[in-house]
């Protein structure tokens, strides 16, 4: 090692740089002990393809942080609803049209009761309504127990207040016996206490204070914030279960047809290119309309549990997933058989098949498992046109049917108002925005993150 | 050249026939008939459906389709319009120039300004320039075009009052200004997006290092070598977009309150008119059909490499 090898050596070797002095003992040509192979063993864990991928995923900064605010608009979308008291369709008749933050006239006194009397403000399903609390039965429940009322006479313009005692009390205050938040104890009215509640009775919610419009209420008096929430649901779910049908349909159709090879193959991507080369959005509009006296037809007409789950989402929501079953599977089909093509040449299916391996079986061991990355990016990538194909149509009126609320219906709700309550558009607007750019992202970080041909 | 060209077109009338029967198929399955009125009796109805040969059993009625499309009869409106030609509906009454002139434009904006700001991009990789550009393409491919064209209403036509809020027939360039903007937007990103990233593919090849060896000045290595490289996947891209400016045109269409054929194609479908449903779908579908077309024939120019006749998929 006297550095003449340098100059031949393909490397650049610096030749002061090699150690002159290398003392080998005796010691070092031992085979090694159980314990230095096990600490060999941990030092070069194997790394599965996962962790590998989360690994990469994690150190793409934009993607995290695009990930993290995903799970946040995750949060806002389904755990959201559940924090505040108001839902997609309720409407509250007195608090039409109110700014981010505003209050109506009612909930203002509502407030100012319910922090000045010993028990709570309630009034009969529309918290914060001054409207006439109509004569029937009430009921209320509190700590396990339920408490029936029955009011005889119907009351213009009051508040109905429960009393939190031991045993709960009910009582009617007129509006304009209360001043400043206080009320006369005289003028209050007690509700009969009866023992069960009839059936058809009123639920009471109870209300401790008013909760704040923050992104105020629309022409019909419903809070924008639930609505929302609920169109940020429905987006989500809409495009997640899009993208797996598209997944299921097209890695299925283009593993059999890049397996298959030959006639089928020809005939089966002529297909393709068929479906490809319809413009979706004129079958879109027409299938939407098309489906949804049938749909509905057959959710009233079904006793099934799945024609039941589906009557839950409405023909809306059913129609874009059929339309998503029908056309929107092209692209994932082409990729997967563009994946399987390559994949199949590879030396590990040829000795599958050489040791007898059915075609099902190497679909399944060798050639899914080996386009998981290709499947799973186009997947994440598909869930964003979901949404936007979904809240097109709902801004268009097709798509998700009132009174479920879709951003889309949102914002062609807010168009006709656009001059006076602006906001109205920028709520739905931004949360559609923000959900598709971040899906996009993370898509983009997971294809970096799972592609193998940028592994190193 | 000529085989294949040939091909091309009977795949793209095939694509056609299989789309007027798709259509043709559903129309037929929507509920209702189109001379259904609170008015109506079913002796008018039957004697309606005889007088547009609705009662002939659906095959036949879909061969008439396609005898008078043959013959360039689009056939009679029932409803919207009862008894005027759909050919004078569609392109006498301005609603496909209108759809045209809007689709054309936001795609020539798409195209004119997408390309050079991918290429600005991709010129200045790493610096604050492609930083910038980055961002608004990568959120811009994110909005969806009808909360662009309502927050553009918004800011210009109502706060700002620089522009109409409706634009009409798109008499004046103002009235152009924001359905043109809000239906290209999109595209134009993912346009230049496209072009950045092929263009930095295109800029690592051994031709270019080559060029550039020779002394070939930066603007020329991008202008005549990199460029036209890196436009194939660009031009692939366009049939797409065609495709996505008609799906654009419904929301921009109504948005903006322009009577073009995007809005006319909703409502037609609302009301049943069949001879307007079919006619709307295969003049649109048409377009995004020649569209794809030309794609397919521009790549051979552009790219020769590129050999049409085998059968990639």
């Amino acid at each position: 090692m006297d550095g003449k090898f340098a100059k031949i050596s393909p490397f650049q070797v610096d030749p002061d740089k090699i150690p002159q002095n290398i003392h080998l003992n005796d010691d070092d040509f031992l085979a090694a002990g159980e314990d230095e192979k096990a600490s060999m063993v941990e030092k070069h864990k194997s790394v599965s393809y996962w962790k590998d991928a989360w690994r990469r995923f994690r150190k793409n900064t934009v993607s995290m942080a695009a990930l993290f605010i995903f799970i946040v608009c995750l949060l806002f979308a389904f755990l959201g609803p559940k924090l505040i008291p108001y839902s997609y369709g309720d409407q509250y008749r007195s608090a039409q049209k109110l700014a981010p933050f505003e209050y109506s006239d009612d909930e203002k006194t509502a407030m100012s009761v319910a922090g000045s009397c010993d028990g709570f403000y309630a009034t009969a399903l529309q918290p914060g309504s001054r409207t006439a609390i109509k004569k029937g039965d009430y009921y209320v429940q509190s700590g396990g127990k339920t408490y029936a009322f029955s009011l005889k006479k119907a009351v213009e313009k009051s508040i109905l207040i429960l009393k939190a005692d031991e045993e709960p009390a009910l009582f009617v205050v007129k509006e304009k016996d209360i001043k400043d938040g206080q009320y006369d104890k005289d003028k209050i009215q007690a509700l009969d206490c009866t023992d069960t509640p009839a059936e058809g009775a009123s639920e009471i919610k109870l209300v401790k204070s008013v909760f704040p419009h923050v992104f105020g209420t629309d022409s019909a008096g419903r809070d924008i914030m639930a609505r929302t929430m609920y169109g940020a649901r429905v987006s989500i779910l809409i495009g997640i279960v899009a993208a797996l049908i598209v997944l299921v349909i097209g890695s299925i159709y283009g593993a059999i047809s890049g397996l298959a090879g030959g006639a089928v193959d020809f005939v089966m991507m002529r297909i393709v290119e068929l479906i490809y080369s319809i413009p979706e959005v004129l079958i879109v509009l027409l299938l939407q309309v098309v489906l949804k006296d049938p749909l509905q037809k057959w959710f009233d007409s079904g006793t099934s549990a799945f024609a039941s789950a589906m009557s839950d989402l409405g023909s809306g929501i059913v129609s874009i997933f059929i339309t998503f079953a029908l056309l929107y599977w092209v692209t994932m089909a082409r990729i997967v058989r563009g994946q399987v093509l390559q994949l199949k040449e590879q030396e590990y299916v040829t000795a599958a098949t050489a040791l007898g391996a059915s075609n099902g079986r190497i679909i399944r061991r060798h050639l899914l498992p080996n386009c998981v990355g290709a499947l799973v990016i186009t997947t994440c990538l598909q869930i964003p046109s979901a949404i936007f194909l979904e809240s097109f149509l709902s801004f268009l009126g097709l798509g998700v049917s009132a009174p479920m609320a879709s951003l889309g219906s949102m914002c062609s709700d807010a168009l006709e108002t656009i001059s006076l309550y602006p906001y109205r558009l920028v709520f739905p607007g931004v949360i559609l925005t923000i959900i598709v750019l971040t899906l996009n992202l993370v898509g983009d970080g997971l294809r970096d993150a799972l592609d193998p041909r940028l592994k190193k | 050249m000529t085989g294949y060209i040939l091909k091309r077109i009977a795949v793209a009338i095939l694509t056609l026939l299989l789309i007027m029967t798709i259509t043709f198929l559903l129309m037929n399955a929507i509920p209702g008939s189109p001379f259904l009125t609170e008015k109506s009796t079913p002796e008018m109805i039957a004697k309606a459906n005889a007088k547009y040969g609705l009662d002939k059993p659906l095959y036949i009625q879909l061969w008439n389709y396609i005898k008078s499309y043959l013959k360039g009869d689009l056939g009679t409106s029932l409803k919207m319009q009862e008894g005027t030609p759909v050919s004078t509906i569609i392109f006498h009454q301005g609603k496909f120039e209108l759809s045209l002139k809007l689709g054309l434009y936001a795609l020539l904006l798409a195209v004119t300004l997408g390309i050079p700001l991918g290429c600005i991009a991709a010129y200045n990789r790493g610096t604050w320039i492609d930083g910038f550009l980055r961002v608004i393409t990568t959120v811009g491919v994110a909005i969806p075009t009808f909360v662009l064209a309502t927050l553009l209403l918004v800011t210009f036509a109502v706060k700002l009052q620089w522009l109409p809020t409706i634009s009409g027939s798109l008499t004046t360039w103002k009235a152009f200004i924001m359905p043109v903007i809000s239906l290209s937007f999109y595209y134009l990103c993912y346009v230049a997006k496209l072009t950045r990233t092929s263009m930095l593919d295109a800029i690592n090849q051994d031709y270019i290092r080559t060029a550039r060896a020779k002394g070939v000045k930066t603007r020329s290595v991008i202008l005549k070598h990199a460029l036209r490289n890196s436009l194939i996947p660009v031009i692939t891209y366009l049939g797409p977009v065609m495709a996505g400016i008609i799906t654009g045109s419904f929301v921009v269409e109504s948005t903006f309150s322009i009577p073009g054929l995007g809005k006319y194609f909703v409502q037609s479908v609302l009301n049943r008119d069949y001879p307007i449903i079919m006619a709307t779908t295969v003049v649109l579908s048409a377009l995004v059909i020649i569209m794809n077309l030309v794609v397919d024939i521009a790549y051979k120019i552009v790219d020769p490499r590129i050999s049409l006749t085998s059968k990639e998929v």
